[in-house]
């Protein structure tokens, strides 16, 4: 079999008491899509977190390349990973917020250039090509010199998938890129990641609460409740026929709400 | 509002010159004398300026560090400078100091201990801005791989920056008006030099007049300049609003 | 290294303690002073006639641009001028309280303004008259969240009594003083000086956060 992308390895992570991450395992494909749902405040928001070591885990390990990120090699033994180690896996991972968390102190362009040079080390003028390029893909070339806090929301997570696109990861992590946005924004954000999954060959995890979009750009759902995957497949048969009961009832929520 | 103040201020000095050469012939005598204290009270508001911005931000880098031991130390040196009174801590610097075999030269000891002491104030305004700013920007940096040093130079401290301004300018006028206690490590500053000139002449209202309006030109002066770099820095604050 | 227990102990703290007494009663008188004297500088400042809330509100802009030791100066030698004899104690709590009222008024005014106007509207509603509006329901409810910055004050007040000694006030600074006037050492009396400030205004800032909890417990229960 393939070395999976991206492994889970009963990766548990606590708050204190809570257990938001129990055991949790999972692999994902090099250039799959896999859509992460689930109910609000479930901790499915978590499993993007770990993955991008804004959090700890507690216990297990997490698997990229078939290289263990939170742990190292020593001999035949895993040892916890040295900050180097961690940043050299980091390197292949991008995430786009649900904040944006775009640098309010720079321009859209100055912050597509910011991690580039100072991260990657490249030249100005190539990381200035490379992130203009981006900005003509997700439709901003335009505002290159404005500041995020002049643009509209949906602007913003346009700049902020550039911004994440300009350290060429591998692997593309949303958490739920459009939950901040006036609806009416909704739309051009969802383009720009569709056209991403379709027309690109990274690795997309994306927690969302567009259950159209999921089913629509998804290569697989994993539905995610009380620390564990419920259930997982492939997006057609999971929104037309859920396996599980609490998928089920779930289901029914949101599709009659929306 | 501001103009109003300035021809007003302006106004008072005058009439406040006039009054004095109307009825008083030593003005000669005793304006240079407060103008020459002005240059030291200038001198030391300059320089200890400088070393309260560096000290605050040294300390409050120390105190928001992982490190155990960096902030247990800026924590001691916050403690410190506030708990005990500057004046104090001026005449310790003067007097003691020499005992233990270390003699500062009075403006040294000056800067050296207004700086120290507003250090310690200001570096909890830092401290403050810098865990003011969103964590989703050191987040996003994480995301970005950006190494330690550069999120927090080039991502966090400039966003903080825009926060601080407010309370380091309030610092900053304070600091001014601090510089009026100099004169016990034997500077002769606008202070010491009016109540020199108040005990030869005997003109209290005027001399000492002359001198607040002094202080309140250097602090009105202060507020303007934060007031330019408030408007400068205002886009910074882009996440916060 | 030139440190004397002997001298420090027998000599320089009784002194020293004596200083403290007077040290402390100015603490607290001239803070009741710029309390007391805050507050109706506050009402003048948020009153209805425009032209007295605009002077009011630039004295205490003078009054904070300028350096209360230069204050302190002007009203030690401007007093006897004019004919009104005071003791230096005096001059010296009068000085530090009318400069500290002057920002208190500010911190009552930032308490009177954080008041909701809807309690305004709720007090006209049922036909209250200004004075009880202000008494019974505005002033109550403003000083709860202002008891921390007050409090503080009570704590930079502590630490601004060394300036009386530029005018001979008998503290604990001025005792100090005098001790290395008159043997010539040093060390011990200042950096005793110094600890003893350290131990009281951190004995000052635990009750401070004591009063503080108090009062925010009997708010919010």
């Amino acid at each position: 079999m393939k070395t999976p992308k991206i492994r889970f390895d009963k990766v548990t992570k606590r708050y204190g008491e809570l257990t938001v991450l129990d055991s949790l395992d999972l692999d994902i494909a090099p250039g799959e899509v896999v859509a992460v749902i689930g109910p609000s405040g479930s901790g499915k928001t978590t499993v993007l977190r770990v993955l991008m070591t804004l959090e700890r885990i507690n216990e297990g390990v997490i698997w990229i390349d078939g290289e263990p990120m939170n742990r190292m090699r020593q001999g035949d033994a895993l040892v916890p990973a040295s900050q180097a180690h961690v940043r050299k896996l980091r390197s292949k991972i991008g995430m786009v917020f649900q904040s944006f968390n775009l640098f309010p102190h720079m321009t859209v362009l100055g912050n597509c250039i910011e991690a580039p040079i100072h991260s990657l080390g490249l030249p100005r003028a190539e990381a200035e090509a490379r992130a203009e390029g981006l900005l003509a893909k997700v439709g901003l070339a335009d505002k290159r010199n404005h500041y995020p806090s002049q643009l509209s929301g949906g602007q913003q997570q346009r700049v902020a998938i550039a911004r994440a696109l300009a350290m060429q990861p591998e692997i593309l992590l949303f958490d739920e890129p459009t939950s901040a946005l006036d609806p009416e924004m909704v739309g051009e954000v969802l383009e720009v990641i569709r056209e991403l999954a379709r027309t690109h060959s990274y690795t997309m995890l994306l927690v969302t609460h567009q259950m159209g979009f999921a089913r629509e750009v998804a290569d697989r759902v994993c539905f995610f409740e009380g620390g564990k995957f419920v259930e997982q497949g492939e997006p057609n048969a999971f929104f037309t026929q859920p396996q599980s009961p609490r998928a089920a009832q779930f289901l029914s929520k949101v599709l009659q709400a929306g | 509002m501001n103009t109003v103040r300035i021809s007003a201020l302006v106004g008072a000095i005058a009439f406040l010159v006039g009054l004095a050469f109307a009825t008083f012939s030593e003005l000669k005598v005793f304006l240079p004398a407060l103008l020459k204290g002005l240059v030291v009270t200038l001198q030391v508001a300059g320089l200890s300026f400088v070393l309260f911005l560096f000290c605050s931000l040294l300390a409050a880098l120390g105190r928001t560090s992982a490190n155990l031991a960096l902030r247990f130390a800026a924590g001691i040196y916050v403690e410190i400078f506030r708990g005990t009174s500057l004046l104090v801590q001026l005449f310790w610097l003067f007097f003691v100091l020499p005992e233990f075999g270390v003699v500062l030269t009075p403006m040294t000891a000056a800067v050296l201990g207004m700086g120290l002491n507003f250090g310690a104030y200001g570096a909890e305004v830092v401290r403050g801005a810098i865990l003011s700013v969103p964590r989703g920007q050191t987040e996003a940096c994480i995301a970005l791989n950006m190494p330690e040093w550069k999120r927090l130079f080039r991502i966090v401290l400039p966003q903080a920056f825009a926060i601080m301004v407010p309370g380091m300018t309030n610092l900053t006028i304070e600091l001014v008006k601090a510089t009026a206690m100099v004169s016990a490590v034997t500077l002769v500053d606008i202070t010491s030099a009016a109540v020199k000139q108040n005990l030869i002449h005997y003109r209290t209202v005027e001399i000492f007049l002359i001198t607040m309006l002094l202080y309140y030109c250097l602090c009105q002066v202060v507020r303007y300049g934060s007031k330019l770099l408030e408007v400068r820095v205002s886009r910074y604050r882009g996440a916060l609003n | 290294m030139n440190w004397d227990w002997t001298f420090a102990i027998h000599t320089v703290m009784p002194r020293l303690l004596s200083g403290i007494i007077t040290t402390i009663e100015v603490t607290i008188l001239a803070f009741l002073l710029a309390v007391l004297l805050g507050l109706p500088l506050m009402l003048l400042r948020v009153g209805k006639n425009r032209s007295i809330s605009v002077i009011v509100g630039e004295i205490v802009e003078f009054l904070r641009s300028t350096p209360l030791l230069v204050q302190i100066f002007f009203l030690f030698y401007l007093l006897p001028e004019v004919g009104i004899t005071l003791p230096p104690f005096a001059t010296g709590v009068l000085a530090i309280g009318v400069y500290y009222a002057a920002l208190c008024s500010e911190v009552f005014r930032a308490g009177f303004e954080a008041v909701p106007r809807g309690q305004w509207e709720a007090c006209t509603a049922l036909n209250l008259g200004r004075y009880r509006t202000m008494r019974d329901v505005i002033i109550p409810q403003m000083l709860p969240p202002i008891v921390p910055s007050l409090g503080n004050y009570l704590i930079v007040i502590f630490k601004e009594t060394p300036l009386l000694s530029f005018v001979a006030v008998a503290e604990m600074m001025q005792a100090a003083k005098l001790i290395g006037a008159e043997f010539y050492r040093f060390s011990e009396a200042i950096t005793l000086t110094g600890l003893l400030f350290l131990i009281l205004s951190l004995i000052c800032a635990a009750l401070v956060r004591w009063v503080e909890f108090i009062v925010n417990r009997r708010i919010y229960r």
